[in-house]
């Protein structure tokens, strides 16, 4: 069981192999907060969050097993 | 050279083919150091008022930047101002590319062409001799064969080319200029008016070398080593490299301000077939960089597929996977790019291009335009053959092409109904990728800029939202203090915009790309200040940096007032005052009261009449533009 996040835009460059997909394997509701916390990802860079494909409060949304999370950052034009 | 800035003028008569050089002072040069500043001046004070766009009393002004060339990162961009043929007002836009370094190795600053020629030509500049050369065997010639062939008479094998193709000879009002057949003016029509000149190209070839002209070259060394690695150390510029702007549009649809369908809604069921990872696995094919920049943002695409698009042209940046794509319905990105080839082939700017496209499929599905008029195509949004075969049109000028090629306004005014409602559009000029509904800051951009609707007026909300970011960490240096939300429509938030907007207009004036400097990327504001000090000797302060840029954006506002233009051209698409259909910010509309006050609190922290609009004696004497209030006639006591 596992869940797969998206960091979108700048925030897939936190990540230590740079992956703007990954797979999060541990089980169970995870705070979004937490989960970002645990990919080295500072929730100050993070605009928008997503659960399957809907817009959620990064600071009090929860995902869990299977669920699809994704991360973008703000657009400042381009 | 002396420093980082030759004050030569290229002069260019088409009428007579007559060239000659003309230097500015230095005194000239502190006040406008390039670009948007040094040509606005120039085009304020030599263009009669009301000239036609497209005539030969139009100025053509093509202007490098104090740093352009300079050796870092996103020192490249030169801007093309003229009387703009889509809106009738000051018309401006940046390009970066090879052209502007290759001009300012050659010796120039600038070129001011007047007139027009009889018949078509092209300028040939290598060093510091110019001439005028008769381009009749190019004219119609696409820009990949036209580059060929100049560089072939030239013997110049490295020519940088700066061109038109099939539409903006055709005059379609929206028609841009290309250098390298990858980096475009596109907005405000200037390809347009090199057209109506008879100007095929300018073509230049320069052997100076930028630092031995700075006043101070070890800085500006120093600094393009160490920016060079900056690039992957700092999260938006390495972003920018990875992906370009068609990284964005995945967030804006979770955001709910992905232009859908002509801006009806935020959201777009279509977006996989358009997000990065669809155009890494069935476009791209690399990566270009413009002159000496590391950050890379350019796409490379080639497709075999369902389309053949070639690789010559580029691939598409954000706005147009947008336009072509979710503001027209339409999910397939190998048409979109099928779209964006064709649009940097005949040079026609590909938002203006797909904007109005995206009206004419809701005119057609309302009824007011039907086969008879689109020579037969279905234009429905999401029918991706009309779409492409509609670029051909355009540029070619045929059946509902030849109308769409005179910009949305012009189109809507012509079909009439409630085609005027379907037009996207400021002082008509049409609206870029961005919703306002979701970052109202743009929306006051979109209104204010001299040359209409345009993105790059001001880096948006979002990067200044929140004060633990890195973009809001940026922006502290140059005097920002609030985070303010992306919707809120306020006095502060007219103070933040205009502040970035002064920042965004001296980045136009000194020719440093949006994608350099702090907030949006990685340069800091004291990596810019030794940049500008290194390359000419001046002690300068961040808020002089401010004051350049605020300079140039009051001669624009001096020029559209001499226009004729009013408060009542400095608004917003009715659309944008009524809810969005769907997505994330479903129901939210800009409030047309709040707006409106908004307005009324920029106008007053510009030192402007909030009533005509038109800038203060008081405010213009602090920026040094006495000479401006008294040519344009500003009122005394104002």
């Amino acid at each position: 069981m596992t869940m797969r996040v998206h960091l979108g835009g700048h925030l897939s460059w936190y990540d230590p192999g740079k992956r703007a997909w990954l797979e999060f394997a541990e089980p169970g509701p995870i705070a979004l907060l937490e989960l970002v916390r645990r990919l080295g990802v500072p929730p100050a860079e993070i605009a928008v969050a997503t659960v399957n494909r809907r817009a959620v409060d990064l600071e009090t949304a929860v995902a869990g097993d299977e669920d699809t999370v994704e991360f973008f950052t703000a657009v400042g034009g381009g | 050279m002396r420093y980082g800035y030759s004050g030569k003028i290229l002069r260019v008569d088409l009428a007579t083919h007559k060239v000659w050089t003309e230097t500015l002072s230095e005194e000239f040069y502190r006040l406008y150091p390039g670009g948007k500043a040094l040509a606005a001046a120039i085009l304020l004070q030599e263009l009669a008022p009301g000239v036609d766009p497209l005539g030969p009393d139009n100025i053509l002004i093509l202007a490098n930047g104090l740093l352009t060339g300079a050796p870092f990162s996103t020192a490249t961009r030169f801007s093309a101002v003229a009387r703009s043929p889509l809106t009738g007002g000051f018309g401006e836009s940046e390009a970066g590319g090879f052209w502007g370094p290759e001009l300012k190795l050659a010796g120039w600053e600038a070129i001011v062409m007047t007139g027009r020629s009889a018949e078509p030509v092209y300028l040939w500049i290598k060093d510091d001799q110019a001439e005028i050369r008769d381009a009749r065997h190019l004219w119609r010639d696409d820009p990949e064969e036209a580059q060929a062939v100049i560089r072939q008479e030239t013997g110049e094998k490295l020519a940088r080319v700066l061109q038109i193709g099939l539409g903006a000879e055709n005059l379609v009002r929206y028609g841009s200029l290309t250098n390298e057949l990858r980096h475009f003016n596109g907005r405000s029509g200037m390809g347009a008016v090199m057209g109506s000149k008879h100007v095929k190209a300018v073509a230049v070839r320069g052997s100076g070398k930028y630092l031995d002209a700075a006043a101070e070259a070890p800085p500006l060394s120093e600094m393009g080593r160490r920016l060079a690695k900056a690039v992957k150390e700092h999260p938006s510029s390495w972003d920018l490299q990875v992906r370009g702007t068609p990284g964005l549009t995945a967030g804006l649809d979770a955001a709910g301000i992905l232009p859908t369908r002509n801006f009806r809604q935020g959201s777009f069921e279509g977006v996989d077939g358009l997000r990065w990872e669809t155009y890494e696995k069935e476009l791209l094919s690399g990566r270009r960089s413009c002159f000496a920049c590391a950050v890379r943002c350019k796409r490379e695409v080639k497709v075999d597929d369902r389309y053949q698009v070639s690789d010559s042209y580029g691939g598409p940046e954000y706005e147009t996977v947008a336009g072509f794509g979710s503001n027209c319905g339409i999910d397939d990105l190998q048409a979109v790019a099928k779209a964006n080839e064709l649009c940097n082939r005949y040079t026609m700017d590909s938002i203006s291009a797909s904007s109005a496209i995206s009206f004419a499929m809701e005119c057609f599905e309302h009824g007011l335009i039907g086969p008879k008029e689109t020579g037969g195509l279905d234009l429905r949004f999401g029918n991706a053959g009309a779409m492409v075969a509609c670029v051909e049109m355009i540029a070619r000028r045929e059946h509902i092409g030849d109308l769409l090629a005179e910009g949305t306004r012009r189109a809507a005014e012509a079909i009439g109904g409630d085609a005027p409602l379907f037009a996207m559009h400021v002082k008509g000029q049409e609206l870029a990728m961005h919703d306002p509904r979701g970052k109202v800051g743009v929306g006051l951009g979109y209104a204010i800029n001299e040359a209409g609707a345009d993105h790059l007026t001001a880096v948006h909300d979002p990067m200044l939202a929140n004060p633990d970011s890195l973009s809001f960490k940026g922006a502290q240096p140059l005097g920002i203090t609030e985070a303010l939300p992306p919707r809120e429509l306020s006095a502060r938030k007219a103070a933040n915009y205009a502040l970035m907007e002064n920042w965004n207009s001296f980045e136009r004036a000194i020719g440093l790309c949006f994608f350099g400097p702090t907030p949006r990327s990685f340069i800091p504001v004291d990596d810019v200040l030794t940049a500008v000090t290194a390359a000419s000797g001046w002690e300068i302060s961040a808020e002089d940096l401010l004051r350049i840029g605020e300079r140039a954006t009051n001669l624009a506002r001096l020029f559209n007032v001499r226009e004729g233009f009013t408060r009542g051209d400095d608004t917003l698409p009715e659309r944008l005052f009524q809810p969005l259909e769907n997505g994330a910010l479903a129901g939210a509309s800009i409030p047309r009261e709040e707006f409106e006050q908004a307005m009324t609190a920029l106008y007053q922290l510009k030192g402007w009449d909030p009533l005509t609009t038109v800038p203060t004696r008081e405010r213009l004497a602090e920026l040094e533009l006495e000479w401006a209030a008294d040519l344009v006639g500003v009122p005394r006591g104002q």
